[in-house]
């Protein structure tokens, strides 16, 4: 049985088709990246999976269970940690958990063991009898993800734990997701549009673009589907159509393999096997042809070229582009072409 | 992890047969209705300025209309007591005040509606608890105010104990419906300014009463007006337990605060199955 399962699901939001048939599955015990710039339909599917939202259609199961005809049954077997920590500031840390717990059925010793135990594991034991309202941003992050761990639920939903979050919180709260799994054999669904995140925690990664799964697949295999180096030249604007011509033409005259090229925020990025050998042969060519370049770069593909390759966009470049809120309450309409398609 | 853990020696979320498990279970609607109530409770004691803030209009109005209108309410008009006449009103008044629809409007618009609706708690408790809180507010307001009373010489002509518990048992039925419409319309638009806003549609119903005079005393379209409101007939029943007990006027009073209270609760509802589809 699938951990989660999600099937042509479907949600509109009057005009706007937030989410276009997303199909997923997910197994037991294992951490899935969900990966996509804002506005793409992360946070919707998650509203959707976790009963906050009905889907407009399709359909979409927890550990077997409907989350449109089961919602209390699902709801106990999920945690959940939303991209927006809503926490009541004036209940101090632990009045919050164990109200949360008392919701989860808990009661006397089972539910102040579980209060002290979740508290220990996000690192917040010093702080739990202090108001919320004095608590740093990351720590009020880390008490939502207590909250979600309280009653030690299958399948955990991270949505975008660590956005907005400091490096140092970032790094904890991913020690704490291996945790997690690695302890409590949880399932977790996790939403980032941080690609080293996906890359790091993911076992597999979905990668979301307009309300549809453009790729599927562990990152390994995803990084390998773009079957190449990446070359990153950055170019100004100006010489933007000199620099495509001139590597247009390098590859007519097969000094360099017909590799995919597609335009970036800041030049050009070029997929190529050999990467080290074409690079010369790149930066020759491009001086030869009087084109104006700044920094080269040669790379392993990471998830963000696997996102380039499928959406023929960055991830920065789209962040820029939906700069709307994806609370799945009011999503922007799906953002306009890319440049250098 | 504690080592008093209930499964000690297991590993933690696993079952026996090492299958993974949960604690959730149901909890059941009354607990759940405790929990929410207890911590809309502790909200507001947790802001005592709120709580003295929501007194300080009804406490002004009050001595106001005893210094302007007592002494000519007394000598001309034959009101024994105008302080007496007047306490329901502001008792009332403060009831009026509340705003539950604003602890819960606060939770929509951080996220706290929906870290607690993912939880399997009945979702009415969330609605439930939280006017269960504000008539602990309500219940507050009007014991500071009846203490206040006793204090410029408001007595109850019959019985005392049982003239307060009529009252304030009237007062929160009465409560219950001012707090519903806030409450509903906090659930309806999720709108924090619109939810604060929800007290400029109670003047009409708090005014076109005999507030400060009689009904008998008033003549032409006020006093059709008067005698088309409801709140009329709360306040009517609320000097009833003042003045004398009136079996009649007391059923009527409560009668209309039921009303007014299960029209208002039918809003709430309405409002609350509209938010839960819309997720």
């Amino acid at each position: 049985m699938s951990a989660i399962q999600a099937t042509d699901l479907v949600r509109r939001f009057g005009e706007v088709e937030a989410v276009r048939g997303v199909s997923l599955e997910v197994a037991e015990g294992e951490i899935y990246g969900f990966l996509g710039p804002n506005g793409a339909g992360k946070s919707t599917i998650v509203r959707i999976l976790t009963t906050l939202l009905q889907p407009t259609s399709g359909s979409g199961s927890v550990l077997g269970h409907d989350v449109v005809r089961e919602p209390t049954t699902v709801r106990r077997l999920i945690g959940v940690a939303l991209q927006e920590a809503g926490l009541d500031p004036k209940q101090t840390g632990r009045e919050l958990l164990t109200l949360q717990g008392k919701l989860y059925g808990l009661k006397g010793k089972v539910l102040s063991d579980q209060v002290s135990e979740v508290t220990e594991l996000v690192g917040l034991t010093d702080a739990v009898n202090r108001r919320i309202q004095t608590y740093s941003g990351g720590m009020k992050r880390r008490l939502d993800l207590a909250s979600a761990l309280l009653h030690r639920p299958r399948v955990l939903f991270l949505d975008e734990p660590t956005t907005g979050l400091d490096p140092l919180s970032r790094a904890l709260i991913w020690d704490r997701i291996r945790e997690l799994r690695e302890r409590f054999g949880a399932t977790i669904f996790l939403t980032t549009q941080y690609l080293e995140e996906a890359d790091e925690l993911a076992d597999r990664v979905a990668i979301i673009d307009h309300g549809q799964i453009v790729r599927q697949g562990t990152p390994v295999a995803l990084k390998a589907e773009v079957g190449a180096d990446v070359i990153d030249v950055a170019v100004e604007e100006r010489e933007v159509g000199a620099a495509r011509a001139a590597i247009t033409e390098l590859q007519a005259r097969g000094e360099l393999p017909e590799g995919e090229l597609r335009g970036t925020q800041d030049g050009y990025t070029l997929f190529v096997p050999d990467g080290p050998e074409n690079l010369a042969v790149l930066i020759r060519g491009l001086d030869k042809a009087g084109v104006r370049f700044g920094a080269v770069s040669v790379s392993r593909p990471t998830l963000d070229d696997v996102f380039l390759a499928a959406t023929g966009g960055r991830m920065a470049a789209a962040e820029q582009e939906d700069q709307g809120e994806d609370q799945g309450r009011e999503p922007e309409p799906a953002g306009a072409g890319r440049r250098g398609q | 992890m504690s080592a008093a853990a209930p499964d000690a020696g297991r590993l933690p979320g696993r079952g026996r047969s090492g299958e993974p498990q949960t604690l959730a279970a149901p909890a059941g609607l009354v607990s759940d209705i405790v929990a929410i109530t207890g911590r809309a409770i502790r909200g507001i004691l947790r802001e005592p300025e709120l709580f003295i803030f929501a007194l300080i209009i009804p406490v002004f109005f009050f001595v106001v209309q005893i210094g302007a209108l007592g002494d000519v309410a007394e000598q001309q008009l034959g009101i024994a007591n105008y302080a007496t006449f007047q306490l329901p009103i502001s008792i009332l008044f403060a009831a009026a005040s509340t705003s539950g629809g604003n602890a819960l409007v606060l939770d929509i618009a951080g996220g706290y509606w929906d870290k607690l609706s993912l939880t399997p708690a009945h979702r009415s408790s969330l609605v439930i608890g939280n006017l269960f809180g504000e008539m602990f507010a309500v219940l507050g307001y009007s014991v500071v105010l009846l203490l206040f009373g006793f204090v410029i010489g408001v007595r109850f002509a019959e019985n005392t104990l049982l003239g307060s518990v009529g009252l304030l048992a009237l007062t929160l039925l009465f409560g219950i419906g001012f707090a519903s419409v806030s409450i509903a319309i906090a659930l309806a638009t999720g709108s924090v300014r619109a939810t604060q806003s929800a007290f400029i549609i109670f003047f009409p119903l708090l005014f076109l009463t005999p507030s400060a005079l009689p009904r008998e005393m008033m003549t032409g379209w006020f006093e059709t007006a008067v005698s088309i409101n409801p709140m009329t007939y709360v306040i009517e029943a609320a000097r009833s337990f003042l003045f004398a007990f009136n079996g009649a006027i007391i059923a009527k009073g409560f009668l209309a605060a039921a009303l007014f209270s299960a029209l208002t609760f039918s809003l709430t509802a309405l409002a609350f199955r509209r938010r839960v589809h819309m997720g």
